[in-house]
Protein backbone atom coordinates (compact mmCIF):
# COMPACT_ATOMS: atom_id res chain seq x y z
CA UNK A 1 0.00 0.00 0.00
CA UNK A 2 1.46 3.22 -0.99
CA UNK A 3 1.15 6.11 1.32
CA UNK A 4 -0.91 8.83 -0.15
CA UNK A 5 0.64 12.18 -0.08
CA UNK A 6 -1.68 14.88 1.02
CA UNK A 7 -0.84 18.40 0.17
CA UNK A 8 -0.61 20.46 3.35
CA UNK A 9 -2.87 23.46 3.27
CA UNK A 10 -0.85 26.56 2.62
CA UNK A 11 -1.86 29.17 5.15
CA UNK A 12 -3.05 32.38 3.59
CA UNK A 13 -0.51 35.14 3.97
CA UNK A 14 -1.73 37.89 6.23
CA UNK A 15 -1.59 41.57 5.41
CA UNK A 16 1.21 41.80 7.97
CA UNK A 17 3.29 39.15 6.15
CA UNK A 18 2.77 40.89 2.83
CA UNK A 19 3.49 44.34 4.27
CA UNK A 20 6.78 43.03 5.68
CA UNK A 21 7.70 42.00 2.14
CA UNK A 22 7.16 45.56 0.93
CA UNK A 23 3.55 45.31 -0.25
CA UNK A 24 2.25 48.86 0.24
CA UNK A 25 -1.35 47.84 -0.45
CA UNK A 26 -1.07 45.43 2.46
CA UNK A 27 0.32 48.22 4.66
CA UNK A 28 -2.57 50.44 3.59
CA UNK A 29 -4.93 47.66 4.68
CA UNK A 30 -3.25 47.60 8.11
CA UNK A 31 -3.58 51.38 8.41
CA UNK A 32 -7.25 51.23 7.43
CA UNK A 33 -7.93 48.52 10.00
CA UNK A 34 -6.29 50.34 12.90
CA UNK A 35 -6.43 54.08 12.09
CA UNK A 36 -9.57 54.73 14.16
CA UNK A 37 -8.06 53.09 17.23
CA UNK A 38 -4.75 54.94 17.02
CA UNK A 39 -6.33 58.29 16.13
CA UNK A 40 -8.90 57.98 18.91
CA UNK A 41 -6.32 57.22 21.63
CA UNK A 42 -4.55 60.47 20.73
CA UNK A 43 -7.75 62.44 20.12
CA UNK A 44 -9.23 61.49 23.48
CA UNK A 45 -5.95 62.16 25.24
CA UNK A 46 -5.60 65.70 23.91
CA UNK A 47 -9.23 66.49 23.07
CA UNK A 48 -7.88 67.91 19.83
CA UNK A 49 -8.39 66.45 16.36
CA UNK A 50 -5.23 67.87 14.79
CA UNK A 51 -3.07 66.52 17.60
CA UNK A 52 -4.83 63.19 17.21
CA UNK A 53 -3.95 63.10 13.52
CA UNK A 54 -0.36 64.22 14.08
CA UNK A 55 0.28 61.51 16.66
CA UNK A 56 -1.48 58.85 14.60
CA UNK A 57 0.62 59.66 11.53
CA UNK A 58 3.81 59.40 13.57
CA UNK A 59 2.72 56.05 14.97
CA UNK A 60 2.07 54.57 11.52
CA UNK A 61 5.32 55.96 10.18
CA UNK A 62 7.10 54.28 13.07
CA UNK A 63 5.21 51.06 12.33
CA UNK A 64 6.36 51.16 8.71
CA UNK A 65 9.99 51.31 9.90
CA UNK A 66 9.51 48.57 12.50
CA UNK A 67 7.33 46.08 10.60
CA UNK A 68 9.91 43.34 10.94
CA UNK A 69 9.71 43.58 14.74
CA UNK A 70 5.99 42.77 14.71
CA UNK A 71 5.41 39.08 15.28
CA UNK A 72 1.66 38.63 14.86
CA UNK A 73 -1.71 40.36 14.59
CA UNK A 74 -2.10 40.35 18.37
CA UNK A 75 1.38 41.79 18.79
CA UNK A 76 0.54 44.49 16.24
CA UNK A 77 -2.51 45.54 18.24
CA UNK A 78 -0.50 45.66 21.46
CA UNK A 79 2.35 47.54 19.77
CA UNK A 80 0.04 50.18 18.27
CA UNK A 81 -1.74 50.82 21.57
CA UNK A 82 1.55 51.00 23.45
CA UNK A 83 3.30 53.31 20.99
CA UNK A 84 0.27 55.58 20.61
CA UNK A 85 -0.06 55.90 24.39
CA UNK A 86 3.63 56.53 24.99
CA UNK A 87 3.74 59.02 22.13
CA UNK A 88 0.84 60.97 23.69
CA UNK A 89 2.59 61.10 27.06
CA UNK A 90 5.90 62.17 25.50
CA UNK A 91 4.20 64.90 23.49
CA UNK A 92 2.34 66.10 26.56
CA UNK A 93 5.58 66.42 28.50
CA UNK A 94 7.40 68.01 25.59
CA UNK A 95 5.11 70.96 25.07
CA UNK A 96 2.08 72.65 26.48
CA UNK A 97 -1.09 71.09 25.12
CA UNK A 98 -2.89 73.18 22.51
CA UNK A 99 -6.02 73.25 24.58
CA UNK A 100 -9.13 71.22 24.40
CA UNK A 101 -11.17 71.70 21.28
CA UNK A 102 -14.61 70.24 20.96
CA UNK A 103 -14.26 69.15 17.33
CA UNK A 104 -16.93 66.72 16.37
CA UNK A 105 -15.15 63.72 14.92
CA UNK A 106 -17.07 61.03 13.10
CA UNK A 107 -17.99 58.00 15.19
CA UNK A 108 -16.89 54.69 13.80
CA UNK A 109 -18.85 51.48 14.04
CA UNK A 110 -21.67 52.81 16.21
CA UNK A 111 -25.07 51.50 15.30
CA UNK A 112 -26.98 53.43 17.95
CA UNK A 113 -26.79 57.21 17.98
CA UNK A 114 -25.42 58.64 21.20
CA UNK A 115 -28.18 59.33 23.64
CA UNK A 116 -26.67 62.56 24.87
CA UNK A 117 -24.12 64.18 22.56
CA UNK A 118 -23.70 67.13 24.93
CA UNK A 119 -22.77 64.78 27.77
CA UNK A 120 -20.38 62.99 25.42
CA UNK A 121 -18.59 66.23 24.58
CA UNK A 122 -18.51 67.26 28.23
CA UNK A 123 -17.05 63.91 29.28
CA UNK A 124 -14.43 64.02 26.53
CA UNK A 125 -13.42 67.50 27.63
CA UNK A 126 -13.23 66.45 31.27
CA UNK A 127 -11.19 63.35 30.42
CA UNK A 128 -8.74 65.49 28.44
CA UNK A 129 -8.29 67.69 31.53
CA UNK A 130 -7.40 64.81 33.87
CA UNK A 131 -3.78 64.21 34.95
CA UNK A 132 -2.01 62.27 32.20
CA UNK A 133 -1.84 58.92 33.97
CA UNK A 134 -5.57 58.92 34.79
CA UNK A 135 -6.38 60.13 31.28
CA UNK A 136 -4.43 57.34 29.62
CA UNK A 137 -5.84 54.62 31.84
CA UNK A 138 -9.44 55.78 31.42
CA UNK A 139 -9.05 56.07 27.63
CA UNK A 140 -7.66 52.55 27.34
CA UNK A 141 -10.31 51.18 29.70
CA UNK A 142 -13.35 52.71 28.05
CA UNK A 143 -12.26 53.20 24.44
CA UNK A 144 -10.50 49.86 24.07
CA UNK A 145 -12.40 47.93 26.74
CA UNK A 146 -9.17 46.70 28.30
CA UNK A 147 -8.96 45.49 31.87
CA UNK A 148 -6.27 46.72 34.28
CA UNK A 149 -4.01 43.68 33.71
CA UNK A 150 -3.93 44.48 29.97
CA UNK A 151 -3.51 48.21 30.53
CA UNK A 152 -0.54 47.75 32.87
CA UNK A 153 1.47 46.01 30.11
CA UNK A 154 0.79 48.85 27.71
CA UNK A 155 1.62 51.72 30.06
CA UNK A 156 4.39 49.98 31.98
CA UNK A 157 2.86 50.46 35.44
CA UNK A 158 2.05 47.90 38.14
CA UNK A 159 -1.56 46.70 37.98
CA UNK A 160 -2.44 48.21 41.38
CA UNK A 161 -1.20 51.60 40.18
CA UNK A 162 -3.41 51.29 37.11
CA UNK A 163 -6.40 50.45 39.32
CA UNK A 164 -5.63 53.41 41.55
CA UNK A 165 -5.47 55.80 38.59
CA UNK A 166 -8.72 54.38 37.24
CA UNK A 167 -10.47 54.78 40.55
CA UNK A 168 -9.23 58.32 41.10
CA UNK A 169 -10.00 59.35 37.53
CA UNK A 170 -13.60 58.11 37.74
CA UNK A 171 -14.03 59.81 41.12
CA UNK A 172 -12.72 63.08 39.68
CA UNK A 173 -15.08 62.85 36.70
CA UNK A 174 -18.07 62.13 38.95
CA UNK A 175 -17.20 65.12 41.10
CA UNK A 176 -16.78 67.45 38.12
CA UNK A 177 -20.04 66.26 36.58
CA UNK A 178 -21.75 66.71 39.92
CA UNK A 179 -20.31 70.21 40.32
CA UNK A 180 -21.42 71.12 36.81
CA UNK A 181 -25.03 69.98 37.22
CA UNK B 1 -26.23 58.25 35.55
CA UNK B 2 -24.23 55.16 34.65
CA UNK B 3 -20.82 56.73 34.25
CA UNK B 4 -19.23 53.57 32.85
CA UNK B 5 -21.72 53.44 29.97
CA UNK B 6 -21.49 57.18 29.43
CA UNK B 7 -17.70 56.97 29.21
CA UNK B 8 -17.90 54.07 26.76
CA UNK B 9 -20.12 56.15 24.52
CA UNK B 10 -18.10 59.34 24.88
CA UNK B 11 -14.79 57.56 24.27
CA UNK B 12 -15.94 55.33 21.40
CA UNK B 13 -13.47 55.17 18.53
CA UNK B 14 -13.64 57.97 15.99
CA UNK B 15 -12.55 57.97 12.37
CA UNK B 16 -9.61 60.24 11.59
CA UNK B 17 -10.16 63.22 9.29
CA UNK B 18 -10.65 62.62 5.58
CA UNK B 19 -7.42 62.02 3.66
CA UNK B 20 -5.58 60.66 6.70
CA UNK B 21 -4.30 57.56 4.94
CA UNK B 22 -2.99 59.59 2.01
CA UNK B 23 -1.06 61.83 4.41
CA UNK B 24 0.43 58.77 6.15
CA UNK B 25 1.76 57.55 2.80
CA UNK B 26 3.07 61.01 1.93
CA UNK B 27 4.96 60.98 5.25
CA UNK B 28 6.37 57.54 4.44
CA UNK B 29 7.54 58.71 1.01
CA UNK B 30 9.20 61.79 2.51
CA UNK B 31 10.95 59.65 5.15
CA UNK B 32 12.22 57.31 2.39
CA UNK B 33 13.67 60.25 0.46
CA UNK B 34 15.43 61.53 3.59
CA UNK B 35 17.12 58.17 4.25
CA UNK B 36 20.81 59.09 4.15
CA UNK B 37 22.81 55.96 3.29
CA UNK B 38 22.33 52.96 1.10
CA UNK B 39 23.41 49.61 2.50
CA UNK B 40 26.69 49.64 0.58
CA UNK B 41 27.61 53.14 1.61
CA UNK B 42 26.76 52.30 5.22
CA UNK B 43 29.02 49.21 5.04
CA UNK B 44 31.87 51.30 3.57
CA UNK B 45 31.44 53.87 6.35
CA UNK B 46 31.59 51.10 8.98
CA UNK B 47 34.80 49.70 7.42
CA UNK B 48 36.46 53.14 7.34
CA UNK B 49 35.58 53.90 10.93
CA UNK B 50 36.60 50.39 11.98
CA UNK B 51 39.93 50.77 10.18
CA UNK B 52 40.60 54.13 11.82
CA UNK B 53 39.74 52.78 15.25
CA UNK B 54 41.85 49.68 14.63
CA UNK B 55 44.83 51.80 13.57
CA UNK B 56 44.45 53.93 16.68
CA UNK B 57 44.34 50.80 18.84
CA UNK B 58 47.57 49.46 17.25
CA UNK B 59 49.25 52.82 17.87
CA UNK B 60 48.19 52.73 21.53
CA UNK B 61 49.53 49.18 21.96
CA UNK B 62 52.87 50.21 20.42
CA UNK B 63 53.03 53.23 22.73
CA UNK B 64 52.37 50.99 25.68
CA UNK B 65 55.17 48.58 24.62
CA UNK B 66 57.61 51.46 24.22
CA UNK B 67 56.67 52.64 27.69
CA UNK B 68 57.30 49.18 29.10
CA UNK B 69 60.67 48.93 27.36
CA UNK B 70 61.72 52.31 28.77
CA UNK B 71 60.63 51.26 32.24
CA UNK B 72 62.66 48.04 31.99
CA UNK B 73 65.74 50.03 30.94
CA UNK B 74 65.34 52.38 33.90
CA UNK B 75 65.02 49.41 36.27
CA UNK B 76 68.16 47.82 34.78
CA UNK B 77 70.06 51.12 35.20
CA UNK B 78 68.99 51.24 38.88
CA UNK B 79 70.16 47.64 39.36
CA UNK B 80 73.54 48.34 37.76
CA UNK B 81 73.98 51.52 39.76
CA UNK B 82 73.00 49.69 42.94
CA UNK B 83 75.53 46.89 42.24
CA UNK B 84 78.28 49.40 41.51
CA UNK B 85 77.52 51.19 44.74
CA UNK B 86 77.72 47.86 46.59
CA UNK B 87 81.13 47.05 45.03
CA UNK B 88 82.36 50.55 45.85
CA UNK B 89 81.37 50.10 49.52
CA UNK B 90 83.14 46.70 49.62
CA UNK B 91 86.31 48.23 48.19
CA UNK B 92 86.30 51.07 50.71
CA UNK B 93 85.86 48.52 53.53
CA UNK B 94 88.81 46.43 52.21
CA UNK B 95 91.00 49.52 51.97
CA UNK B 96 90.16 50.68 55.46
CA UNK B 97 90.82 47.17 56.87
CA UNK B 98 94.24 46.98 55.17
CA UNK B 99 95.16 50.45 56.45
CA UNK B 100 94.23 49.59 60.03
CA UNK B 101 96.68 46.63 60.12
Amino acid sequence: MTASLTQAAVPERTALDRARDGDTDAFAQIVEEHEAMVFSIAYHFFGDRSMGEEIAQDVFLQLFRRLHDIESGAHLLFWLRKVATRRCIDEMRRKRPRGVSLDAAVEVGTTVPNADPLLDRQLRRLVAELPEAQRVVITLRYQEDLDPSEICDIVGMPVNTVKSHLHRGIAALRKKLGDAS
Amino acid sequence: MNIDESLRQALARKAPPAGFRGRVFQGMAAAQRRRPLSRWRAAAAVLLVGGALGGFAVHRIEQQRQGERARAQVMLAFQIASQKAHYAREEVRDISRSQSR
